[in-house]
């Protein structure tokens, strides 16, 4: 024992250091102050381990006065100590109440507790009980919890109202399947027009600019949503008369064109004669489309129709600036809606703009006779500025990256290949789009008139058989016309081909014996010429016909120079004589006067000597002719008669 | 909380704002409902009156249940968006679409050729027997 030392264990004088600065003074932390240090000592107390303890301790003695637990649970009551007390205190109550509350209500004499029920039909019983507990709100019966509940079901049907909102649309959309969904449509839209999303709109684009076109007027559309009201609205408007389908679906996207790109547009072109039509076409892409105003219309239809609309007056305005610029020998007109243009002499090509914006179809409908339009010149206007585009976007290759663009390949290749000026000259011109349109006008004119000269004279004359054959293969400004002139029954032994280019302003006829004849516009001479060629192929006929017979031809002249003279022409004659030689027949054609046959005996049946031809050998050189009486003879034609004549004089000798 | 979308004008920032559309009503969706909860504790030590206090609750709940609905419908329009950019933008599929577009009207147009040929020789064949017959005949 009296080695037992006294360790007193105590806290070190020295405070910790809290910093050391760099000349190594070294700063000290203060001393803690008795509370602090309590408190510092309290933190380390397992709480849990002691509040079990009192509990417990609480538990056993449950009957004891509140007094005593104070002292006799806590031998020193520091401050610190109190909250924690308290707040097991309260934690005490609790759990005591609520095993009374457990204790009462499973014994289920006094207290029975219902499941409330879910579903918000209970808001309109709650509502009642709030209005009740509102109205009693002075007595503060109202319970905090009812009011929660109240709260808490207001927002729930906030919430589910919300909900029903999303889940109605989406079975709207999911039961009427005919309206189809906007975005499926925005891609359809998108798949076949252009669009682009600018700021908080669909624009669109319907110009023809991307396939080549310059022209200035813009295309745009725009595309929305389409209302439910409108949708609820537009079954009954009208189903058009003789309308396809009127049960198509209610398209769930809207197209709002300008207002100068609705409606139906075309393009009239009329070929008038001193205030006479003589053909007429109208150019429209679409044929006879609906009304555009009809609101129901579908966006492809609709769009299809503007484009058409902006088509047309881009042609027009081309034709129109064109016509302006060309320094044609009768200047082009320009009125209005209306470009005149002088093909031919006489002549006049009508191009008009029609645009209606009322869709009202009766006010345009031309007269019924002017419905056989030529849908020629229709396609081929068209045509003409696809081209153009055409041309714009597709720039001759090999195009070095640095050239100009525009010149063609063969005016990029005139440097290499060495071209003169009068090359260069000739690629430099290049025809508007009025002067294709006028030539082709000009050529149309060109085969219609030379149709009817054939049609008249085919009509006109019918012993030589005028047929023609229209070549298939022709291109706008050239066609083709084979004529063959040929006698019924005697095709074999003469025909006379001829072929007829017709050209822009003028024909060419190649004749039979090659020759090259240059016709103007004038019908009349091509008229002639096929009167002339009658005439030649009758001779001819008639020579190929004596030859057969074993008649010889003793001469034939295609201008005879005698006889009255021929207003148009000359007469052509040719002379035959029989096998043996004692007759001889005359023929002469004359355009005019039809056909005159002669026919001379030699010798003469019966000689009787006179004064002047004393003896019968004189009588070999040819005797007076004799006209024969053609309309008299039997036969069915001109070859036919001579035939009979020619077999009859033969038989005689 | 919604972006004005027409501030955007690369596509960068476009998508961006749709990100952080989805995000702000994705979180305002979430933010909203924990108030809801926290609001339904109904331990208040507040100094108004029980009555005043429950009807600030009742209002702020409401709001706050229209806050998540509108959050909801806001993601609907977001969705809708997203669609509409997809389908204005997706140049891959348009290329597609043209491509066989012009794939179809070029094999229409070969079609209609075609025929149009097939007609022509046919009608040039009887245009010829027709024009030999009425020429011959006698009732021109």
């Amino acid at each position: 024992m009296s080695y037992s030392v006294d360790i007193s264990v105590e806290a070190p004088i020295e405070n910790q250091i809290q910093e050391i600065t760099y000349d190594g003074t070294e700063i000290y932390q203060p001393p803690l102050t008795i509370s602090e240090s309590l408190a510092k000592y309290a933190q380390k107390i397992d709480f849990s381990r002691v509040s079990d303890v009192d509990v417990k301790k609480e538990e056993s003695n449950e009957d004891s006065k509140s007094d005593a637990d104070s002292k006799d649970a806590f031998q020193s009551s520091l401050w610190p100590w109190d909250g924690v007390r308290n707040k097991l205190r309260s934690a005490l109550q609790e759990v005591c109440v609520l095993a009374d509350v457990l204790a009462i209500a499973k014994e289920k004499r006094y207290l029975v507790l219902d499941p409330v029920q879910q579903e918000p039909l209970e808001t309109k019983p709650m509502v009642q009980i709030y209005a009740r507990k509102k109205a009693l709100a002075g007595n503060y019966i109202c319970n905090s919890l009812t009011f929660l509940k109240l709260c808490i079901v207001g927002a729930a049907n906030v919430l589910l109202a919300g909900a029903e909102k999303l889940k109605t649309s989406q079975n709207e959309a999911a039961r009427n399947r005919t309206t189809m969904d906007f975005h499926i449509e925005l891609l359809r839209l998108r798949q076949n027009w252009r669009l682009k999303k600018v700021s908080n709109t669909i624009i669109g684009d319907l110009s023809y600019r991307t396939a080549g076109s310059k022209y200035l007027q813009t295309g745009t559309f725009e595309v929305t949503k389409a209302e439910e009201e409108e949708k609820s609205s537009s079954p009954p408007s009208s189903p058009l008369p003789g309308g396809p389908a009127p049960v198509k679906p209610n398209s769930a996207l809207r197209v709002s064109i300008p207002s100068e790109l609705q409606g139906v547009a075309y393009i009239e072109v009329l070929c008038q004669k001193d205030q006479e039509d003589l053909c007429s076409a109208n150019i429209n892409l679409l044929g006879s489309g609906p009304p555009a105003t009809n609101p129901d219309m579908h966006w492809q239809q609709k769009l299809e129709a503007a484009q058409n609309v902006l088509f047309c007056k881009e042609l027009f305005n081309q034709l129109a600036k064109e016509a302006v610029q060309l320094q044609a020998p009768i200047p082009h007109m320009v009125v209005g809606n209306q470009i005149m243009a002088t093909v031919l002499p006489g002549i006049q090509l009508i191009i008009g703009l029609c645009h209606s914006t009322t869709g009202d179809k009766k006010q345009q409908n031309p007269a019924p006779s002017k419905s056989d339009h030529d849908h020629v010149l229709e396609h081929s206007l068209h045509q003409l500025l696809r081209e153009v585009h055409h041309k714009n976007t597709h720039i001759p290759f090999p195009h070095p990256a640095t050239g100009p663009l525009g010149p063609s390949k063969k005016r990029m290749i005139a440097g290499p290949m060495a071209a003169d000026r009068y090359e260069l000259l000739e690629m430099t011109k290049t025809e508007t789009l009025l002067e294709q349109i006028v030539k082709q006008a000009q050529h149309f004119i060109m085969r219609m008139r030379t149709e009817y000269v054939l049609d008249t004279i085919a009509k006109e004359i019918r012993d030589p058989l005028i047929s023609s054959h229209w070549n298939t293969l022709n291109s706008p400004t050239q066609s083709c016309v084979k004529i063959n002139i040929s006698t019924h029954g005697y095709d074999a032994v003469c025909r006379t081909p001829l072929v007829i280019h017709v050209g822009e302003k003028s024909l060419k006829c190649i004749c039979r014996d090659g020759k090259v004849m240059n016709m103007s516009y004038e019908p009349q001479e091509l008229r002639d010429l096929i009167m002339c060629h009658i005439n030649q192929h009758q001779i001819l006929a008639v020579q190929a016909l004596a030859k057969t017979m074993g008649w010889q031809a003793l001469g034939n002249s295609n201008h005879l120079g005698t006889g009255s003279v021929e207003p148009l022409g000359n007469a052509s004659s040719c002379l035959l004589s029989s096998p043996t030689g004692d007759r001889i027949i005359a023929v002469r054609c004359e355009p005019q006067a039809g056909t005159q046959v002669s026919v001379a005996h030699s010798p003469r049946s019966d000689f009787f000597p006179s004064r002047l031809v004393t003896e019968r050998k004189w009588e070999h050189l040819g005797g007076q002719f004799r006209d024969v009486r053609l309309d008299k003879m039997e036969g069915r034609n001109f070859l036919h008669k001579m035939e009979l004549l020619m077999a009859s004089l033969t038989s005689n000798s | 909380m919604s972006i004005p979308r027409s501030l955007p004008q690369s596509k960068e920032a476009l998508l961006k704002s749709y990100r952080t559309r989805l995000k702000d009503d994705v979180k305002s969706m979430l933010e909203n409902f924990e108030e809801i909860v926290k609001l339904s504790k109904g331990e208040h030590d507040t100094q108004l009156s029980r009555m005043t206090q429950c009807e600030q609750d009742t209002y702020e709940m409401h709001v706050r249940a229209a806050n998540i609905v509108r959050a909801g419908e806001s993601l609907m329009k977001l969705v809708s968006d997203i669609k509409q950019y997809l389908i204005l933008n997706d140049f891959p599929s348009v290329n597609e679409a043209i491509t066989q577009n012009s794939k179809l009207f070029r094999t229409k147009q070969a079609e209609c050729d075609q025929k149009l040929m097939s007609l022509r020789d046919d009608m040039a064949a009887d245009l010829y027997d027709l024009e030999e017959e009425y020429y011959s005949s006698i009732n021109k």
